[in-house]
């Protein structure tokens, strides 16, 4: 069955009665699909943001995705889908940074700083550039998301990136955990601790990127860090901590892109997304303070 | 069992970072099953000798582990570990993690456990498997990191100051692991900063300030003098000891040690550095 057929299906379900009665709209089916495949790979590959300390990395990737948005459409990428010049401007902005990271000692969040104002610098003259030839309010979309916009490319971009994620990340889970808490040891097991800095970086930012339509460039990188960081709060193992991030950031792209259509919001899908997932952390927090087998954690 | 650790031989190994020379010539050879205990004060070239072995330093000279035959597993023993004290990650979950491939965040694999629930029973923390590791005391912690270090069983073990803060029955334990690497001819370089377990335990020792300064027996090479010249700002040449000799008194004042009971009993060991010649564990 073709992607065009399931969503026809899909739609046919709705009107039927038998889904909610949003999901009659196809683009609805279609940011829903988008957000199945995200949420689990954001939940998942967040869990490794918190453990390594990346997450102020996976902001300022999402941040440079705004510039690469810019350049794509200069070079005469379509502006609904510049991925080109996305995807080329932000591992260039994440290798090179890791890159710098090794060879001039800085510290990751000194060498972030330079790299996010100077790209957003960048992006910001490049915007103004462009305000002659397209419609600068769509930068709208790509600051925010919007689930109008996702088309059968982005789905076939994020399906492809989620697979990417999952065949390398998945084997190199626990060498890449070991990296971050001795390099010493990791190498000496076999680590090639260099290497997967270098993965682990690219995969944030292709997951990142991919993910921009749905959340938007100033949000995406939040999503890699909220979920986690609720379920830290709430887990004993590293069982509870990776499948509450993940389920922890499934729900709540889905319900970032389905409660401002149900409740006739006008709220832009990325928002939404992030402040389900900030509710959930302060509700993660609450639980932490008062629960009593959570406070402390003594087991 | 093993099939026995190999022979170490550094040959004239020296380092050099940007302008300060680490290590000077360094020859120094490790026999294959022995405990090789390698002393020397902060800052010493302890570590960047460790790293050199371990491949992970670029160095001058030779060095060569030579293998009875095919080359064995090498294990190591770090002293301390970078991770978020508040992270839910169990002993086991990091056993697992450092040990096997398989995702750590799965269920427990029906295979591949029984290596981990021997290792920690064998360092005393079968009962603490579910503990999570930022909960541990740093004695405890340490255990965990020995245990690690038995899977795959090593035949070269590289230890960097297990005992920095392993408690009294972390000591025990610790030894028992010792006379079972020495019975199954696992070789083992020890860095270690307690000299009276090095004195007790370790079947050869060596004092490194940049160079190698001693190399022996440890009831030969750990007298007062040598020890003096070891822990010195300025490590002392032969000659100069020779003309000048060492003062017990100042001695006694750089390794800030209690003298040993003449009944041996339980004491703070003699010759142990003062904390705060220690490098923090965390």
């Amino acid at each position: 069955m073709s992607y065009e057929n399931f969503r026809v299906f899909v739609q046919g379900l709705a009107e039927a009665g038998w889904l909610p009665p949003s999901m009659a709209y196809g683009f609805v089916v279609s940011a829903l699909l988008a957000g199945l495949i995200i949420g689990p790979v954001l939940g998942g590959l967040g869990t490794l943001v918190v453990v390594k300390r990346f997450a102020f990395f996976s902001e300022a990737v999402g941040h440079a995705a705004l510039t690469g948005v810019a350049i794509g459409i200069l070079l005469g990428e379509p502006y609904t889908g510049p991925y080109g010049s996305l995807f080329g401007y932000c591992l260039l902005f994440g290798i090179l940074l890791n890159f710098l990271r090794n060879r001039t000692g800085l510290t990751p969040d000194t060498l972030i700083g330079v790299f996010l104002s100077v790209s957003l610098a960048l992006g910001g003259s490049l915007l103004l550039l462009l305000s002659g030839r397209v419609n600068i309010h769509i930068l709208e979309n790509v600051l925010f998301g919007s689930v109008l916009t996702v088309n059968g490319q982005d789905l076939v971009v994020l399906a492809v990136v989620a697979a990417l994620v999952a065949v390398l990340a998945l084997p190199l889970y626990n060498r890449m955990m070991l990296a971050s808490f001795n390099a010493q040891l990791a190498t000496v097991r076999g680590v090639r601790v260099k290497l997967l800095d270098y993965l682990f970086v690219a995969l944030v930012t292709v997951v990142t990127v991919a993910s921009v339509k749905v959340i938007g460039a100033i949000l995406v990188g939040a999503l890699l860090v909220i979920p986690a960081a609720s379920a830290r709060l709430l887990s004993r193992s590293l069982r509870g901590f990776f499948w509450l991030s993940v389920a922890f950031a499934t729900l709540s792209t889905l319900a970032g892109i389905l409660l401002p259509i149900e409740l006739a919001l006008p709220v832009p899908s990325g928002a939404a997304i992030i402040l389900f997932a900030g509710t959930l952390f302060a509700l993660a927090a609450i639980a932490r303070g008062t629960v009593p087998a959570l406070k402390g954690q003594v087991s | 069992m093993t099939a026995g650790g190999p022979r170490i031989r550094f040959d004239g190994v020296g380092l050099t970072l940007g302008r300060t020379e680490i290590l000077r010539d360094v020859r120094l050879s490790v026999e294959a099953g022995s405990v090789h205990a390698l002393v020397g004060p902060n800052g010493g070239g302890k570590s960047s000798l460790v790293k050199a072995l371990l491949g992970q330093m670029p160095h001058r000279g030779r060095l060569a582990i030579d293998w009875p035959g095919a080359p064995g597993t090498v294990g190591y023993v770090p002293q301390s570990l970078e991770f978020d004290r508040g992270l839910p990650m169990s002993v086991e979950d990091f056993m697992r993690a450092t040990t096997q491939r398989r995702p750590a965040f799965l269920r427990r694999p029906r295979e591949g456990m029984a290596d981990i629930d021997a290792a920690l029973d064998r360092v005393g923390m079968a009962d603490k498997r579910l503990r999570r590791m930022g909960a541990l005391s740093g004695g405890e912690r340490q255990r965990v990191l020995l245990a690690q270090s038995l899977i795959p069983n090593p035949a070269l073990l590289v230890l960097d100051e297990p005992m920095a803060a392993l408690d009294e029955a972390g000591f025990a334990v610790f030894e028992h692991l010792l006379r079972d690497w020495r019975r199954d001819g696992v070789t083992v370089l020890w860095v270690e900063h307690d000299l009276e377990a090095v004195g007790r335990l370790a079947d050869r020792v060596s004092g490194l300030n940049r160079s190698v300064l001693f190399d022996g027996a440890p009831r030969e090479v750990l007298a007062p003098e040598r020890l003096l010249a070891l822990f010195s700002a300025r490590p002392r040449t032969a000659a100069q000891e020779n003309r000048e000799p060492a003062d017990a008194a100042a001695l006694e004042a750089a390794v800030s040690a209690p003298a040993r009971p003449p009944d041996g009993g339980a004491h703070p060991p003699l010759g142990r550095m003062s904390r705060s010649d220690r490098r923090v564990v965390q």
